[in-house]
């Protein structure tokens, strides 16, 4: 699971971004090695819809999705029942995501170090082809260590975790929607703002209003 | 001008993919930059170590651009040093193209085509349809942007040379984050419905209400989105929290 971690890592800014580090794909990703891939793909949803704002923009910080979706997924399948897991799966995803997004900004600095301390000096093809894929292992190893560790400390807490209320059940499916719904909006309102744009997203909403209810 | 060969073409190509691999705050893609073009230098300036690595050096110096735009940096450049373009003209042209390759590529990229990927594959999945159906369709609609967007840079860059900034902005690509804007609005108020139903439809009774108050909740998260989101985090983080500390108590 740690592999996997270090791998998703590793695609979601240093090698090649084909979002297979996106908690849509990481969630029943992690969910298919440990046996329960639809549990780990909403985990990964409900991360993927509060995460999805975060725009890997220059400098800016955002969550390490890749170790956090695995988190979640881990959680996720490992909690009972089902309602109940997903808040905790999404809550250990959310803190994993902004555990990763600091071990990033931390390796940012060290990679300064790694590639850009010979800035302006003339430099062999292999020297830089060396100091490149250095960088590239230090991602890997951080997103590795990263997963480890979240993986292990939801092991440690959710051989604790069961039999919860039917009122936490229900509060955690509340807690969720209201979080979902909420996500929506914000990721809308970033990405593009508008008249035309909240029409857009009711007419949306209608369509699938009178889909949805057609096909229950 | 000579014809970029494939096996160069595939060389930058796969390097590009590594582009932020050393990624960092002081020359941010700048090494990836330099190791994205080694192939194009070390051909021509064979056996000359002294301007090869002066070369090297130059190129491994600030830069930054969306990733996937950046093979259209990758094949100007080497077109330049083909054509023997001076270290002023290649830095001062280096500086010129950051800009627009990057708030092109965040726009279409990030902005909308990711979000819209998202979307279309998470409405299917909470109306019921197989995980992997999903992530697949995500996957496959995502990275054919993606790759489109590699291999018609590496083109663009080697076809237009130092002339790439005024193709771009000429480009259909351009106008490709507007013209996806309305389908995304859509796509994302789409996938409301379904979650409701997923989470928090009522067993029996209608959902519309609950799909009213979800869209009041969305509608908050669009006016005032600094505030819901961290509201959302520090929520579902809480909740999380309290949750585990409830379910322990009763173990």
């Amino acid at each position: 699971m740690a592999l996997l971690g270090g791998l998703l890592g590793l695609d979601g800014i240093s090698c090649v971004q084909s979002m297979v580090a996106r908690p849509i794909v990481a969630g029943p990703l992690a969910g298919l090695v440990i046996g329960d891939p639809v549990a780990g793909m909403w985990a990964g949803a409900l991360l993927e819809l509060v995460s999805l704002k975060q725009l890997p923009i220059g400098a800016n910080r955002h969550w390490d999705t890749g170790p956090a979706a695995v988190a979640a997924a881990v959680a996720a399948s490992t909690v009972s029942p089902a309602g109940t897991a997903l808040v905790v799966g999404v809550g250990f995803g959310a803190l994993v995501g902004w555990a990763g997004s600091w071990s990033i900004h931390a390796m940012r600095h060290l990679n300064a170090q790694v590639v850009a301390s010979q800035v302006g000096r003339p430099m062999a093809p292999y020297e830089l082809d060396f100091r490149h894929l250095v960088a590239m292992t230090i991602d890997f190893v951080r997103a590795v260590l990263l997963t480890l560790t979240a993986v292990l400390c939801v092991l440690v807490v959710t051989p604790h975790v069961g039999g919860a209320p039917q009122s936490a059940v229900t509060f955690s499916a509340v807690a969720l929607l209201v979080a979902a719904a909420a996500a929506l909006g914000v990721v809308i309102g970033t990405m593009a703002r508008g008249r035309v744009v909240v029409i857009a997203f009711g007419v949306g909403v209608l369509i699938s209003t009178v889909v949805t209810l057609w096909l229950r | 001008m000579a014809a970029l060969n494939r096996q160069l073409r595939l060389r930058f190509l796969l390097r590009s993919l590594m582009i932020q691999g050393s990624w960092n705050y002081r020359t941010m893609q700048g090494g990836g930059l330099g190791f994205a073009l080694v192939p194009m230098l070390r051909k021509l300036y064979g056996q000359d170590r002294e301007a090869l690595n002066a070369s090297v050096g130059r190129h491994a110096g600030f830069f930054n651009a969306h990733p996937y735009l950046a093979t259209v940096a990758i094949t100007a450049l080497a077109r330049m040093e083909e054509e023997g373009a001076t270290v002023d003209q290649i830095e001062r042209f280096k500086s010129a193209l950051v800009s627009p390759l990057g708030s092109l590529g965040d726009r279409l990229v990030w902005a909308r085509w990711r979000p819209l990927c998202v979307f279309v594959a998470l409405v299917p999945f909470l109306a019921g349809a197989p995980w992997w159906a999903a992530t697949c369709l995500f996957l496959i609609l995502y990275n054919a942007m993606q790759m489109s967007m590699r291999i018609w840079g590496l083109r663009l860059g080697w076809h237009e040379g130092r002339d790439v900034g005024r193709a771009l902005m000429s480009s259909r690509l351009r106008r490709l984050p507007d013209r996806l804007t309305i389908p995304l609005a859509i796509a994302g108020g789409a996938v409301l419905p379904p979650l409701v139903l997923a989470f928090g439809g009522p067993s029996g009774a209608s959902p519309i209400p609950v799909i009213g108050i979800a869209l009041v909740l969305a509608a908050l998260g669009y006016s005032r989105p600094t505030t819901a989101r961290r509201a959302v985090t520090v929520g579902i983080v809480a909740a999380s929290i309290i949750l585990v500390g409830l379910e322990m108590t009763v173990w």
